[in-house]
């Protein structure tokens, strides 16, 4: 019971999440409005994020991948034994340090392009790509 | 259309699957590197490959991973260079209006305006303790400044003399912390005719050069600052959390005041 349970929670997540993936790109292909679009690629990439994070899960492993119990003043040698008991509980790190860096760049992304949406509607008063492609060629 | 995307999400399941980069339920067992990183972060018994620090993370990111992050760090100077592009004749003229919210919201904008950035300089000092770092801390206090440019005005951070070129110094001074952080082991290294990486963290037994990651400190006892890890989380929380709101700062700023300081006429 308890393996169908979650064998059925993490399938509806993970099929959640790429959905959401898809519908996200939809919306981007057909939206005309320029902030809606980047409203639908920050959804994007922070499910692509959390995608990323929910691959680094383990079976029966969800501790944070920090050694526990260390403080600026306390920091004890740590023997063998426990790195090793504190490795096999401890979830997948390289998935959070690349989402990390993922936000970090989706960030980037998101403020530049932020600043080019304000820089046209000052120009050309739309954001209605529509408008903007024939105010841009003079036809308005 | 529909239909469409329901068979785009079952495809991109099956390939998802089908490549072994999920599994349902999760598999159990560490990858290889994973275990490796997390093995051998802390291990005081075997030195040759630790960061001295607890926190496997920042340990990746700062140490085995560190010029990816500088370089990430660069894009990101780089995009709030881009969006200066468009304000690059702006003056403040005159006292810069703008009354923010109403007088409740004004009251607790202002009390958890204080309690906002302590946490932020908390999480960035123990980025090598606990979950958090530089860039964490940094949002968080990012946080603060948009919190004041909605509920006091534009003109509360600006008449503090939250100015563009003073941000944008102390964006770049994080940066030059960062870098010759990066390159002073190599530059001790070349000096002393050893071995040496750029952004090296620990002594390595065929790179003798280290930061080491003791400090005895008188008063305190000694103190686990894990060698080039903590000055780099201080050195990008001040370049993050200046960056950030730097980059809310200019897109507050009326339209008018926008158009005049160029980008668009010119």
């Amino acid at each position: 019971m308890n393996d169908v349970l979650s064998m059925f929670i993490w399938g509806y997540i993970f099929t959640l999440t790429v959905a959401i993936i898809v519908v996200t790109v939809y919306g981007m292909a057909t939206r005309p409005n320029l902030v809606k679009k980047l409203i639908l690629l920050s959804i994007m990439s922070d499910t692509a994020s959390l995608l990323a994070v929910l691959i680094g899960m383990r079976k029966g492993m969800v501790k944070p991948p920090v050694f526990p119990g260390v403080t600026y003043t306390e920091h004890n040698p740590v023997s063998e034994k426990a790195l090793e008991s504190f490795a096999a509980t401890a979830v997948d790190p390289i998935p959070q340090v690349l989402v990390v860096t993922a936000i970090v760049i989706g960030l980037a992304v998101l403020v530049f392009l932020g600043y080019v949406v304000l820089l046209l509607y000052q120009k050309y008063g739309t954001l209605d790509v529509r408008l903007l492609e024939k105010k841009m060629r003079g036809e308005i | 259309m529909g239909v469409l995307s329901a068979l785009i999400v079952v495809v991109l399941m099956y390939m998802l699957i089908g490549s072994h980069v999920v599994a349902i339920p999760p598999i159990q067992g560490q990858r290889w590197l994973s275990w490796k990183f997390l093995t051998s972060t802390y291990n005081w018994q075997d030195k040759t490959l630790w960061a001295g620090s607890p926190e496997v993370v920042t340990s990746v990111l700062w140490d085995y991973r560190g010029i990816d992050t500088v370089y990430e760090t660069s894009v990101f100077f780089l995009a709030i260079i881009g969006g200066l592009m468009l304000v690059r004749d702006y003056k403040p003229r005159g006292k810069p209006t703008g009354k923010g919210m109403s007088l409740i919201s004004r009251t607790i904008v202002k009390i958890v305006l204080v309690a906002v950035p302590v946490v932020a300089a908390s999480i960035a000092l123990h980025g090598h303790l606990t979950p958090g770092g530089g860039f964490q801390g940094g949002s968080v206090f990012a946080v603060s400044s948009l919190l004041a440019i909605i509920g006091l005005g534009t003109g509360f951070l600006l008449g503090r003399g939250w100015s563009k070129s003073r941000l944008l110094g102390f964006r770049t001074l994080g940066l030059i912390i960062i870098s010759s952080i990066a390159l002073a082991i190599p530059f001790v290294g070349l000096l002393n005719g050893l071995h040496a990486y750029i952004i090296q963290n620990q002594w390595k037994p065929w790179a003798p050069v280290g930061f080491g990651y003791l400090a005895d400190i008188p008063g305190l006892g000694s103190i686990l600052y894990s060698g080039t890890l903590v000055f780099l989380n201080i050195a990008e929380f001040l370049a993050v959390s200046a960056g950030l709101s730097l980059a809310f700062i200019i897109m507050s700023l009326p339209r008018e005041e926008l158009k005049r300081s160029g980008g668009v006429e010119k």
